[in-house]
């Protein structure tokens, strides 16, 4: 649920533009290394490249949702991966039409951010739900969910053509962890750590471990898609990073935890 | 290696499927105006309907649709191409699928907070029930919004699920009927579908009680939204062959 309250900005340590910029550029560094190389051992980048892009969505998903938009963090986590497989679909497929495979993430990509413009749009205009930040992080969000969605198709398929994605990845059922997995990614850490103590630290490294578990489910299913050796380098890399993230998140956990507390004031009027 | 595809040409020639989509996205974004949903407050029977968000809700309802209108079209299909009376069919199929899934988690949902939590089903928004005309002030405990699903949340959720059902059947279809692949047009309904199920979420703020709240007076600016929405989203679906269709029909 929303964070209640009148809400506000919240507060950052890590800004929104390092946080995009690490999302983006590894991640399409990642799926360009695992797709255009060939060599199924480096499928596992496309996954390292998904985890960054799981921290930008949460990262935008922190900022939107603590203006609280009443319905509940995991709405804009299905949004967004919503929008996402829209547009990764089209990208890959269009990439493909045109005979450029490798055009396919970053056609995804950009129009994730044209779609999440207008949804961000229609969203602010039409059902006036005021938040100023709506347009850009509705665009960081459905950029996450392309990246995502492609990363960890490409990491199981080891390859970026449309009809090996298709066949090996969306007709097997594979995409239906990808999908919900991603969204949990993008949308359970903010879910999970939200409250007046919440800090950006937490929530990101909490996001990075979402994303590295649903990195070794996607090794797992590549296991038997493009081969055990493969499959066993995804998972194991995406383990480590699991187990070095969430030792962090539970180190930042005690941190937070202390004995004090942090007033939130009293309930405003006509709150129940 | 590549097939020459236009477009253009593609746009044009799938216009029926694009109205398509944009009707389906319609009845979904209707579809939630009418589910109860109650969000975390109703979860702790402190307000009227389902304990859960409408995401949830939506996307449970509409996967249950989907997944009965592929058997219909899969068992329909079997003879040739369908065409608009089996097409109308397996959206009904879908309907009765969603409404099955929502009736089911009202009932049981509804022994929960009669039987285990304790409370009467009772409407904060009526004083009278507008189908039984039963009172309903009464019931309502002191500093509560309601609790429980009571008759007329049951019969908006029923027919939230009919159109939900039907809105995703038919983007289903239409897809269906573009590209031909089964995986590929279930992935792309749900896509849509989220897109139309989160957008009229906000409309409603999270919580709506169902044809009866004064919440249910927004209808129309979720339609606007929706609608420019699903148009985007047709457009882009329809442009994405099956994988069959790019290895050149092997």
């Amino acid at each position: 649920m929303s964070a209640g309250g009148p809400g506000g900005e919240a507060v950052t340590a890590e800004t929104a533009n390092q946080i995009d910029a690490k999302g983006i550029g590894i991640g399409l560094i990642g799926i360009y290394i695992a797709g255009i190389s060939g060599i199924p051992y480096l499928a596992f980048l496309a996954g390292i490249g998904a985890i960054f892009a799981t921290k930008m969505g949460a990262d935008a998903v922190r900022r939107v949702c603590s203006y609280g938009i009443g319905t509940g963090v995991p709405s804009i986590g299905m949004l967004a991966l919503g929008m996402g497989l829209i547009s990764a679909m089209f990208g890959l497929a269009i990439g493909k039409m045109l005979g450029v495979v490798f055009i396919g993430p970053i056609v995804g990509l950009v129009l994730a951010l044209v779609i999440g413009f207008v949804v961000g749009t229609l969203a602010n205009k039409i059902i006036k739900l005021n938040i100023p930040v709506m347009e850009r992080c509705l665009m960081e969000i459905a950029g996450a969910g392309v990246l995502v969605l492609t990363g960890l198709s490409v990491m199981i398929a080891g390859s970026m053509d449309f009809v090996v994605i298709s066949k090996l990845v969306i007709e097997t059922g594979y995409i239906a962890p990808v999908f919900i997995l991603g969204a949990l990614g993008i949308l359970h850490p903010f879910n999970a750590s939200l409250g007046p103590d919440e800090t950006q630290d937490r929530t990101m490294v909490h996001a990075l471990s979402c994303g590295a578990i649903a990195m070794v489910i996607g090794g797992v299913c590549s296991i038997a898609v493009i081969g055990p050796i493969a499959g066993i380098i995804s998972t194991i890399i995406g383990l480590a990073i699991w187990y070095v993230t969430f030792m962090g998140f539970i180190k930042l956990v005690k941190r937070d935890a202390g004995a004090g507390y942090v007033g939130t004031g009293l309930l405003p009027p006509g709150a129940m | 290696m590549t097939p020459e595809i236009s477009i253009i040409g593609m746009l044009m020639g799938n216009l029926p499927s694009i109205i398509g989509i944009i009707i389906g996205g319609l009845c979904i974004a209707v579809g939630v105006h009418f589910v109860p949903v109650g969000g975390a407050p109703a979860a702790m029977a402190q307000a009227t309907g389902i304990g859960t968000g409408t995401v949830q809700l939506a996307a449970g309802s509409g996967l249950t649709g989907l997944l009965a209108a592929g058997y219909m079209y899969m068992t329909l299909s079997a003879a040739g191409t369908p065409g608009i009376s089996e097409i109308v069919l397996i959206c009904a199929t879908g309907a009765v699928g969603a409404m099955i899934m929502i009736t089911v988690t009202m009932l049981v949902g509804n022994w929960v907070y009669i039987y285990g939590v304790g409370v009467p089903p009772a409407s904060a928004k009526r004083d009278y029930d507008p189908i039984t005309g039963d009172p309903q002030t009464p019931y309502v405990a002191a500093g509560t919004v309601g609790q429980g699903i009571p008759t007329v949340c049951f019969v908006s959720g029923a027919i939230g699920g009919l159109l939900g059902g039907l809105g995703g059947s038919l983007i289903y279809c239409m897809l269906m009927w573009v590209n031909g692949d089964p995986a590929i047009s279930s992935i792309f309904a749900i896509g849509v579908f989220l897109v139309n199920a989160v957008l009229p979420s906000y409309n409603i703020q999270g919580t709506i009680e169902g044809f009866h709240d004064p919440k249910f007076k927004r209808l129309p600016k979720a339609i606007l939204a929706c609608f420019i929405a699903s148009l985007l989203c047709g457009i882009i679906a329809v442009i994405i062959p099956s994988g069959a269709m790019l290895s050149g029909g092997a």
